[in-house]
């Protein structure tokens, strides 16, 4: 219980920081980011107003605060170019992103893992394999991989579109259609990594001293490796898909780019490209949170899986 | 005798993996260094009677929307996301390693000191924080380089702290200690040494993700600018004409695989050998 | 006389050119306390190992081990698994290193219980909750759901106890068990151990490098020395009238109030190269009544009834 707590509050300073850091990205932008973010719209009138909304002209301090309780009220503040409030845009935006990662991440455990274990203790050609897996996985980059499905699934093989996006409320099929090569893309690179780490930690859970009292105890081998072993290794495997998760998250940025799917990720670089300074913002703000936020589950994860690390001890 | 100390040992027992990975970079980095006089055509020739004509031998990877010789544009192209790769690695080196040797030398405080700040950099995904630098700077090349080098640097310095630790109690650096060695001695001559092996296979393998990095930010229009070749921005432009041209899309591709697939060799065979328990990832 | 629950005819154990158990026979009684004993390096957890079928696949095992009439060394590793923590079981010399960290410690008690029979869970956990009490754990309820680290020590050994006679074996063979424990702590374990003997019957080869715990415990006890078997007697008798020069050293090396203050006699020399053993008998380089003979390996001979020793010297005094 007290390692929940702990770890809940030491996110804040975390969540802080970041949030100062999000807060300086505009106000570090050389020239004048209004009149830049309205381009050919502005007009001294525009400025003017948007730098007093901005609250521009009054110190940092009284900036930052404003900025942060607009934030915890809801309020991310908006998009000038579109007139849109940013949580609106980032309201339908955000679920995208969520599906798209979650999807991913859940592929590669389901494939990476069982893979991870074969490598461990299976015969050698499915060593062999997966370490050639491994190796393929992390040297592809992950959008050029999404090119050559799209090549072959959309362009030769018409069987799914290259881009669009349904939400999942309205059209579940049309969503899952949709968002195959997407995953798929996200999660074969992911499944390298995971299959990496899971066969080095069963490789050391099979040889740690418990495993033969198990064996002395006259345990099935399977239940040596599926119930112990793998337990036992679970904690690199969740603290390497923790970590993997923000690799995720920057990859499913270039991913809905490429597969045109109306994300986060999409919204930031669409962004960028425009000059958009305000959705940049409220764009990273997102993105930076859920990372904070899915590390601190892992976290708690841990936590539950090694109850050696919930009582403060050393692994 | 610091880099024989490194080198030496490597030399004599490279194992397989990274004997192939060093190979592999060995040709890349020649193939990029002679560019200017291996390359068959100029990379930004427009050519419009050859637009979208497949590889043939003048030809070897095909040419692109504009008829530009993609092979030559590949070895060009190496130039820069070899040289973004390499570089950003060794500045963020260049800053991290002292960091890490510093916070994990003299611990207490100065270590909360320079951990603590950071590790807030590792609260930002990679990609995020690189376009996070590029809305603040501007795109560019130089700005990638930037990017990942600050990307890197938190990951190198912990790594190099984490072993900095680890050597900080052995006996030689405690015997130097004891015969009056300055600490700042101490630290050059006996601590960084034997604490750069696991940075060393971590730098190997940032420097293959770094390419892939770069060729993300390219790749979405938001590092290196045109007509500069990158291998990012010869997939995004490969990839709209796909159907027609998958040649445009698939060597380019292919080449990034191949520069990361060798430096990520070479980083297993190192490991092998400076860090078999893992102290790096 | 009933047939021995355990009897080992010549078994030898090599891990590729190192001989680590050379050409041991002996015999275990159902319901003793048979000590093994030797100093590090002996044999004995090779010994051990290789009764439980627990060897690694380098190692070279030859001779026999009749166990209950069928010979251990000829069974499948489905057979051998089946036995193992039914009808064998051991208790290791590092309580936490035989728990699984992640587990509970009363699930790793049930977890055995239900591999070898065919009981529910619920069954199984009231089993083990017994079992944990048997072994005297207290609030053995409560303390079921803890994990290992909670334990101290002295704990955790009785947890592995606990799991090793879950069901009840016939034998019951204990590595060491209370080497990494307390000295206060030990005789307990040991005491614990006595107890669950006398009311299960169950066997039990207990080795140790401490011949204090051996003395404690043990009805019979058998000496080894670098893979070789070469005394076995009642342990009054070892204590009392112990024939082979080695164990006599041993002995000898003990303080007791006799030596005062002065220093412990040592054998001279060192264990011999397990890669390169000597022929014949392997204490022979150190030993201070060596003879020619001595270099072929001793037969046993027994002086009174189960007293037996491969030693030239000794049968040679015998006749005289």
């Amino acid at each position: 219980m007290r390692y929940i707590l702990e770890r809940i509050l030491l996110t804040i300073p975390t969540l802080l920081a970041m949030s100062v850091f999000v807060f300086l990205l505009i106000r570090l932008v050389p020239g004048d980011p209004v009149q830049t973010m309205l381009g050919f719209r502005a007009t001294p009138q525009n400025v003017a107003t948007i730098r007093h909304q901005l609250h521009l002209d009054e110190p940092l301090i009284t900036q930052y605060r404003e900025w942060l309780s607009g934030l915890l009220h809801g309020d991310l503040g908006r998009d000038y170019v579109s007139h849109a409030p940013l949580s609106e845009l980032l309201r339908s935006a955000i679920p995208v992103t969520l599906e798209l990662t979650l999807l991913s991440m859940g592929l590669a455990l389901v494939a990476g893992v069982p893979l991870g274990v074969l490598g461990a203790q299976g015969p050698g050609l499915a060593r062999r394999l997966t370490d050639g897996f491994v190796i393929g996985g992390v040297s592809v980059p992950d959008f050029w991989l999404g090119t050559l499905l799209v090549l072959l699934f959309s362009a030769t093989l018409v069987w799914l579109p290259p881009s669009g996006y349904t939400p999942f409320t309205a059209d579940p099929l049309a969503n899952l259609r949709y968002m195959i090569l997407p995953v798929t893309t996200l999660a074969i690179g992911e499944a390298a990594y995971i299959s990496r780490t899971t066969r080095g930690s069963m490789e050391e859970a099979l040889g740690a001293p418990f495993v033969t009292f198990l064996r002395a105890k006259g345990l099935p081998e399977r239940s040596i490796v599926y119930r112990h072993a793998l337990r036992n290794a679970s904690v690199p495997i969740v603290t390497v898909a923790g970590i993997q998760f923000g690799v995720l998250l920057g990859g499913a940025i270039v991913i809905e780019t490429l597969f045109g799917l109306p994300g986060v990720g999409r919204l930031t670089v669409t962004a960028i490209n425009q000059r958009n300074y305000t959705v940049v913002q409220g764009a990273v703000l997102v993105i930076a949170t859920l990372f904070i936020v899915v590390n601190l589950l892992t976290d708690l994860l841990y936590g539950w899986l090694d109850p050696r690390i919930s009582a403060g001890g050393e692994r | 005798m610091t880099a024989v100390a490194i080198v030496a040992p490597v030399r004599r027992r490279l194992t397989g993996r990274a004997a192939v990975g060093a190979g592999i970079l060995a040709v890349l980095v020649v193939l990029a260094v002679l560019a200017p006089v291996i390359a068959p055509h100029d990379p930004n020739a427009i050519d419009p009677s050859r637009v979208l004509a497949g590889p043939d031998a003048s030809h070897p990877f095909g040419s692109d929307a504009l008829g530009r010789d993609v092979f030559s544009r590949v070895l060009f192209a190496y130039r820069v996301s070899l040289g973004v790769a390499v570089g950003s690695v060794l500045v963020a080196m260049a800053v991290g390693v002292p960091l890490g040797l510093l916070a994990g030398f003299y611990g207490g405080a100065l270590d909360s000191l320079i951990m603590r700040p950071v590790d807030l950099l590792l609260a930002l995904p990679a990609l995020l924080l690189a376009l996070s630098l590029i809305t603040i700077i501007g795109p560019g090349s130089g700005v990638v380089l930037f990017a990942i080098a600050v990307i890197y640097l938190p990951i190198l310095a912990r790594v190099v702290r984490g072993s900095v630790l680890g050597v900080v109690g052995e006996a030689y650096v405690i015997g130097a200690r004891a015969r009056g060695v300055s600490p700042f001695g101490c630290m050059v001559r006996h601590v960084l040494p034997n604490s750069l092996g696991p940075a060393v296979v971590q730098a190997s393998v940032l420097m293959g993700f770094a390419i892939q990095i770069e060729a993300a930010l390219s790749f979405l229009g938001l590092g290196v600018q045109p007509p500069t070749p990158s291998l990012g921005l010869m997939l995004a432009d490969g990839y709209q004409v796909l159907q027609q041209a998958p040649w445009a899309d698939i060597f380019p591709g292919l080449a990034i695989a191949i520069a990361v697939l060798g430096f990520v060799l070479v980083g297993d065979g190192l490991r092998a050998h400076f860090d078999p328990h893992g102290v790096s990832r | 006389m009933t047939a021995p629950l355990l009897a080992l005819d010549g078994v030898s154990v090599d891990y590729g050119l190192v001989s680590a158990v050379s050409d041991v026979s002996l015999e275990v009684s159902e319901g003793e306390i048979f000590g093994l004993v030797g100093e590090s390096g002996c044999g004995k957890t090779t010994l051990a190992l290789a009764v439980m079928g627990l060897l690694p696949r380098s190692a070279q095992v030859r001779g026999r081990i009749g166990f209950q009439g069928d010979d251990l060394l000829t069974l499948t590793e489905a057979g051998r698994r089946r036995l193992r923590g039914d009808r064998i079981s051991m208790v290791f010399q590092d309580p936490e290193a035989a728990l699984d960290p992640a587990f509970a410690v009363g699930e790793q008690v049930a977890e055995t219980i239900r591999a070898h029979r065919p009981v529910s869970g619920r069954e199984a956990r009231k089993r083990a909750t017994q079992l944990l009490t048997e072994v005297g754990i207290p609030a053995a309820a409560e303390r079921y759901g803890d994990p290992p680290h909670r334990l101290s020590g002295g704990m955790q050994q009785r947890v592995v106890i606990a799991t090793a006679l879950a069901n009840e074996p016939a034998l019951l063979v204990a590595d060491e068990p209370t080497t990494a424990l307390d000295v206060t702590i030990q005789a307990q374990i040991l005491a614990l151990i006595r107890e669950l003997r006398d009311r299960h019957r169950t066997t039990v080869i207990l080795i140790a490098h401490d011949l204090g715990v051996v003395a404690q415990l043990c009805d019979r006890a058998g000496v080894l020395y670098a893979g070789q078997l070469v005394e076995v007697a009642p342990v009054e008798r070892i204590f009392d009238a112990p024939e082979h020069p080695y164990t006599k050293a041993l002995l000898a090396a003990l303080p007791t109030r006799a030596t005062g203050r002065g220093a412990l006699p040592v054998a001279g020399g060192g264990v011999p190269d397990l890669a390169d053993p000597p022929p014949g008998c392997r204490f022979a380089p150190r030993c201070p009544v060596r003879m020619d003979a001595c270099e072929r390996v001793p037969a046993f001979t027994s002086r009174a009834a189960g007293h037996a020793t491969a030693c030239w010297h000794v049968e040679a005094e015998r006749a005289a």
